[in-house]
């Protein structure tokens, strides 16, 4: 997918982020980020470790509430136009809005079945046929139906490193989120693995939108559309992607592609 | 020894030289450090090896000691006699529920006229006790042989009246009276005097009302009343005859018994005698042995003589049963109050299956043989299936495990009940919802709990939890709780209660840590999605750590069931089967123990008694139950937690 095609249509941006500052207690982590993450595309996030991307992403779905002292102290972040630091805003359906899958996968403890069904009971659904369409449908959305359909009711935790992994896609997607965040998802798993999920990515674009973070640049130039390069905290350089792998704008941005960075 | 030259050292070279080679007695030291820590660590294995040895060494013995004692409670015809003698015992309760029927009934009528007449008798007694130094003064003065004069015995029974007029006047009168009557009394208490031994008519009249009353209620009930009197005299020729087979029987176990003694006596000291190397002494213990001569019991002989009397006691026994059945039909249906047409219905109820009881006695009186061997699995049978712990008794002892298992696992189980909520609440609250601070509190009182000695819990389990629990029993509206108003105050349940105590530290803490490994990234998983705290808590940590707080249970239960001390204190000590019938009421009964009896009777024991070896085969079993609990503990906290393979 070329970064052109979405020049056509210009639907609003699903999240968008303003002049956002973001500290832990005392110490600054991020500093005036803007950042439109496009309807339905791939928007990847590199940058060298401890730059802030994984912070950055938790800011979508205030998964930084967790930490006690960590805010936002500048700008706003509005998800499908939406402040979601508003007072009126239900946390529970932002995150029913906005999926994440971890670096390391975590499903749990229990049935395949209910690890995909999980985000749906807590949302109130009981009728079975509803949960069994929707565990079909995130299933086979994360490629995971034909090998799975017939042990639905086997412990996740006997699945293999990517099937873990891909489970916990299909157990983010079985809400219909419209944003899906994915903090290095490969990072723990095999080439043969890591493939299939970038495989998974560019279907799953179709449906939702996402935002990766990624320490490979390869992963990012395969999968993404658009491309943000964060450094110390600041985001340097945002762009198609094709654009800043070829053509950086930024000088921080070429050293850093080019792997001369100290 | 005193060998001149001391043992040749190796020189110091050698040493050194071996140093270099870095050998310690011929071994690589990496292998003796290992083995140094090898050996430390199997301490604790060999420790509870050694253990097990010693209660066994001690313990299984019991079971040849205990067959020899029921061989001879059978071949001494013991076991005969109580052939009829143990279902007799349940016309004593029978009985006991007629006679409250019966009194109950007749307090219907003649209640308020015995009460009136009780009131005013122990009125006089006191009025009388008052005055006690005037009168005995006036009663010696009037007992003296020569007579005292006149006047000074007129100065004394004037001060005896005045005295009874002061008692008379200073006395409570209950309002059983009118005032009318109260009046009269005083009266009648002031003019009492030593001289009158006639009652004042109105006591009389008192007294009379009594008899009246409870000559109409007699009458009344008089069905009711013959009954209960024809029943309760109905065995008393079977017990007639029963009682001599029963002396005859215990004789011949003493005979026997003291045969026994002296024999084992005589060989000893005959063995000994064959080692002595002295002819002296070994004169002296021979006439000893000669002098510990019993004369043989022929058992065979004795228990004929029981048997021969077998149709002697069947024929009373058919007289009882008719006698039983005859009073039973002439009851009446209706008795003086609810309660004892209840209690009517029940003995009504209990008596045919008695009666089949007693006949089905009459028909084993004929199978039994005196010389039918006892088999080793009916000695096992006897321990772990006796449903009697009978010690030090005069008629026969009996080591049945039942009462003590039931009495313990009751306790544990009630403890167990009341501890998990607790617990298992207590430390979601602190693992998942307190702060910090409550947390810093919170946990080190909970886990002081575990260092308040058990002795001071039963304590209060005496003082404290038994008489709340006895002042709620009572308490009007919570009489629809099963077993208020309870009977005793040391119980099972108040036992029950101090032991969740003593369970919940461990139980908490063992919870707690179990939630605590529930690894964060379920957590992180579950909040992405939306969920609040609560759902995460109970749809993802508590299940994913719940072999973990199985586990803290299993281990709580291991350490109520091996509790001693408060089980000993506050579960009451009545060797019995609690009365299951009694639903779960059951658990306001009192009840022994497993920990509890070997901690009360070991002690008191002769070393080596049947006894002693009884204790020492239910301290094997305890042993057992916690090893399985401790097991069962394990193996759940290994399954269902892969997260930490
Ligand atoms: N929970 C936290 N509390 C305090 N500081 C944090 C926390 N998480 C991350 N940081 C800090 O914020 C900065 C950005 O971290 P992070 O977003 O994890 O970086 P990246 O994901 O790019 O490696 C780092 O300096 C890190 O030390
Ligand atoms: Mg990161």
């Amino acid at each position: 997918m070329s970064a052109d095609s979405t020049a056509k249509t210009t639907p609003p941006p699903v999240v968008q982020v303003r002049d956002m500052d973001f500290c832990y207690g005392t110490s600054p982590a991020l500093f005036d980020i803007n950042l439109k993450v496009k309807y339905h595309r791939v928007t990847a996030l590199i940058g060298p470790s401890g730059c802030g991307k994984s912070t950055l992403l938790r800011c979508i779905n205030r998964m930084n509430d967790r930490v006690p002292s960590a805010r936002v102290t500048k700008g706003e972040v509005l998800v499908k136009g939406k402040n979601i630091h508003d007072a009126d805003v239900d946390l529970t359906q932002l995150r029913k809005q906005v999926g994440m899958v971890f670096q390391k996968s975590n499903p749990f403890p229990k049935s395949i079945y209910e690890n995909v069904a999980y985000g749906l009971r807590i949302h109130g659904e009981k009728n079975k046929s509803v949960l069994d369409e929707a565990v079909e449908r995130s299933l086979r959305q994360s490629a995971l139906w034909d090998e799975l359909k017939d042990r639905l009711n086997a412990n996740a935790l006997a699945l293999s490193g990517g099937q873990q992994q891909r489970l916990c896609i299909a157990r983010a997607i079985a809400t219909l989120p419209d944003v899906l965040l994915m903090d290095e998802p490969c990072s723990a798993l095999d080439p043969i693995s890591t493939l299939k999920i970038e495989e998974l990515m560019h279907q799953l674009a179709q449906e939702y939108t996402i935002v990766i973070v990624t320490h490979n640049m390869q992963q990012a130039v395969r999968v993404s559309d658009y491309t943000a390069f964060l450094h110390l905290g600041k985001l340097v350089e945002f762009a198609p992607t094709e654009e800043l792998f070829t053509n950086p704008r930024e000088k921080l941005t070429e050293s850093y592609l080019r792997g001369t960075f100290s | 020894m005193d060998s001149p030259e001391p043992p040749p050292r190796p020189p110091l070279r050698t040493l050194l030289v071996r140093n270099r080679k870095r050998t310690v007695l011929g071994m690589d030291p990496q292998q003796v450090i290992k083995y140094f820590f090898g050996l430390n660590a199997s301490t604790a294995v060999i420790v509870l090896v050694l253990i097990m040895l010693f209660l066994l060494r001690e313990g299984i013995d019991f079971l040849p000691t205990y067959r020899n004692e029921l061989v001879t409670y059978r071949r001494a015809g013991l076991e005969f006699c109580d052939i009829i003698d143990k279902p007799l015992k349940e016309h004593q309760s029978l009985s006991s529920s007629l006679r409250q029927s019966v009194s109950g009934s007749l307090d219907t009528l003649g209640k308020t006229a015995r009460d009136r007449r009780d009131a005013a008798f122990l009125l006089k007694n006191q009025a009388e006790e008052k005055a006690t130094q005037q009168r005995e003064t006036l009663e010696q003065a009037l007992e003296q042989a020569p007579p005292p004069a006149a006047d000074k015995l007129d100065i004394l029974r004037r001060e005896q009246q005045k005295a009874a007029a002061v008692a008379a006047a200073s006395l409570v009168y209950p309002d059983l009276f009118t005032a009318a009557e109260k009046q009269q009394l005083q009266t009648e208490f002031a003019a009492l005097t030593p001289e009158v031994t006639d009652l004042p008519p109105f006591l009389q009249t008192l007294a009379a009302d009594f008899t009246a009353k409870d000559h109409e209620a007699r009458t009344k009930f008089e069905a009711l009343v013959t009954a209960q009197e024809e029943f309760e005299e109905a065995p008393e020729g079977l017990q007639e005859v029963l009682d001599e087979l029963k002396e005859h029987a215990q004789e011949t176990k003493e005979k026997a018994d003291e045969f026994h003694v002296l024999e084992t006596n005589r060989q000893r000291l005959l063995e000994a005698a064959a080692k002595a190397k002295n002819a002296d002494e070994k004169a002296s213990l021979t006439e000893e042995a000669e002098a510990s001569v019993a004369e043989p019991v022929n058992l065979d002989e004795r228990t004929k003589e029981l048997t021969a009397r077998a149709g002697e006691l069947r024929e009373q026994l058919e007289n009882y049963v008719k006698a039983a059945e005859k009073a039973s039909a002439s009851l009446p249906q209706e008795a003086g109050t609810s309660a004892a047409t209840t209690m009517l219905a029940d003995v009504r109820a209990k008596l045919p299956v008695h009666v089949q009881e007693m006949r089905d006695a009459a028909l084993q009186l004929d199978q039994w043989r005196s010389d039918k061997p006892v088999s080793m699995i009916s000695v096992i049978a006897a321990f772990f299936f006796g449903s009697q712990w009978i010690t030090n008794s005069s008629w026969q002892d009996f080591f049945g495990f039942v009462p003590l298992l039931t009495g313990s696992l009751v306790i544990a189980l009630i403890a167990i009940l009341i501890a998990t909520p607790i617990s298992v609440i207590a430390a979601i609250y602190t693992n998942q919802f307190a702060s910090e601070r409550e947390k810093e509190i919170i946990k080190p009182i909970i886990e002081f709990i575990q260092a308040i000695p058990s002795v001071v819990l039963g304590f209060i389990g005496i003082s404290l939890v038994g008489n709340l629990i006895k002042d709620f029993s009572e308490v009007s509206w919570l009489q629809w709780v099963p077993g208020f108003p309870i009977q005793e105050r040391l119980n099972m349940f108040n036992a029950g209660c101090l032991l969740a105590f003593m369970a919940v530290p461990t139980m908490f803490s063992l919870s707690e840590d179990a939630l605590n490994n529930v690894p964060r990234a379920y957590i992180d998983a579950s909040d992405a999605l939306g969920a609040t705290k609560l759902q995460t808590v109970f749809r993802v940590i508590v299940p994913a750590g719940i072999s973990g707080i199985l586990s803290a249970i299993l281990l709580g239960l291991g350490r109520v069931i091996g509790e001693t001390m408060v089980v000993l204190l506050v579960a009451g000590n009545r060797i019995a089967i609690p009365d299951f019938s009694a639903g779960p009421g059951v658990i306001f009964q009192p009840a022994h123990t497993l920990t509890g009896i070997i901690a009360q009777e070991l002690g008191e024991v002769s070393r080596g008694s049947s006894h002693w070896q009884a204790l020492f085969m239910v301290g094997i079993v305890l042993f057992a139950i916690s090893l399985l609990v401790n097991w069962c503990a394990r193996a759940v906290a290994r399954r269902f937690e892969p997260h930490k393979a």
